[in-house]
């Protein structure tokens, strides 16, 4: 009996719209997985995508799904998990969508350390429309934006991550599934804002145009520029130039959850507990 | 629906109306196992192609790299696999040097 994902799946939208060998259905695949092993309830789960090739997730989940507008995915999840703080609220956005049109509901999403799952799909490009340049597209790329070669100097999704205050950053990239499934499990299980970004290959829309035919040579790009976090660790600066890290780049139990502290105002509202004050915090500034 | 349980003595198994043809699945076989045969009516013009089940080493591989739930892997209580032979790794080699499509016989 092999894995059943169909379990999971709205089998009447199968096959997917996705062009073949996308790595969005590896990380569907990876998520899929990662939820049947924490043992998850589909109606436990709520997931929220955006706009873009990514989008197709909430279409293929058999879940509690909501498809929403152009980058606010974090904005709905943020009033999802408020109103049911007992469910587990993933968002699945592109770079596109959650770091170029959506940056400003992820810094906050960061920040507010809500637990969410943010699954951010990392293809450099913006797949669904032919092309143009995202915030990710490293310099000299071909985009059809900028058909000379661009000059955009690229986004660190995982460092800004870092720095807004999410409390779990992670990156991870597709030809590792069984390693995304492991990320993804530890991101939902974790509490407190949760970044996953994983990077994929788009092979038709970046590929085609930049000497990568197919998906493996795509892939093989990927697995080039990437370095795991140990033996990033060990590298000297020089050497960390044109290279990501991947694994779990930070995890802080500690940090104060959204949830936890709504719950506060909550009581204050209800005569459980007088107003709140700065002696309620550790951390103040 | 596809078929997850396994036919009988089959260690690895597809599914062809999901199956776009990606190459995927060939190019991370360590074993051979699977290939691509020409198929005038699927859109890449090729269809994934068990040719050679006896080789199976049951890794898993093929199935995680699906991105469209097209392939399946029989699991290891359920049937036994192969050891991975020299002549498998060739054959692999070959298959990717012949731009993943099935060898002539």
């Amino acid at each position: 009996m092999a894995f059943n994902y169909d379990k999971y799946l709205r089998v009447n939208k199968m096959p997917t719209l996705w062009c073949w060998g996308c790595g969005d259905g590896v990380i569907l695949k990876a998520f899929i997985r990662a939820i049947d092993k924490l043992g998850i309830d589909k109606d436990d789960l709520c997931v929220v995508s955006g706009i873009g090739c990514s989008g197709r997730f909430s279409s293929y989940i058999d879940a509690n799904t909501i498809h929403t507008t152009h980058g606010r995915t974090i904005a709905f999840a943020t009033g999802v998990k408020l109103a049911n703080p007992d469910k587990t609220v993933v968002c699945v956005a592109g770079d596109g969508d959650a770091l170029a049109i959506g940056g400003n509901h992820t810094i906050h999403g960061c920040r507010r350390n809500i637990d969410i799952t943010l699954i951010l799909i990392q293809n450099f490009i913006y797949g669904l429309t032919n092309s143009q340049t995202s915030p990710t597209t490293p310099r000299g790329m071909w985009t059809v934006s900028q058909k000379v070669g661009n000059i955009d100097p690229t986004f660190d999704g995982c460092k800004l991550a870092e720095a807004a205050g999410a409390s779990f950053v992670a990156r991870e990239n597709v030809t590792a599934p069984k390693k995304l499934e492991k990320v993804i499990r530890e991101a939902i299980a974790h509490k407190g804002f949760s970044y996953v970004e994983a990077l994929s290959n788009c092979h038709i829309n970046l590929g085609r145009k930049n000497k990568m035919q197919s998906a493996m040579e795509n892939l093989d790009w990927i697995d080039e520029i990437t370095v795991p976090k140990k033996k990033w660790d060990a590298l000297s600066e020089e050497e960390k130039m044109n290279k990501l890290p991947t694994g779990i780049l930070k995890k802080d139990e500690e940090a104060l959850e959204y949830c936890d502290a709504y719950q506060m105002v909550k009581d204050a509202h209800q005569g459980k507990r007088g107003k709140i004050t700065q002696d309620d915090f550790a951390k103040k500034i | 629906m596809s078929v997850m349980e396994a036919p009988e003595n089959t260690p690895v198994w597809t599914d062809e109306d999901r199956c776009k043809a990606c190459d995927l699945c060939v190019s991370v076989c360590p074993a051979g196992v699977l290939a691509m045969r020409y198929e005038p009516h699927s859109v890449l013009g090729a269809m994934i192609t068990v040719s050679h089940p006896e080789s199976c080493i049951g890794c898993n591989e093929c199935e995680l790299a699906c991105p469209d739930f097209a392939i399946f892997v029989a699991d290891k209580k359920e049937f036994k696999f192969a050891k991975l032979t020299d002549q498998a790794k060739q054959r692999q080699q070959e298959i990717v040097s012949n731009n993943y499509m099935i060898l002539e016989a």
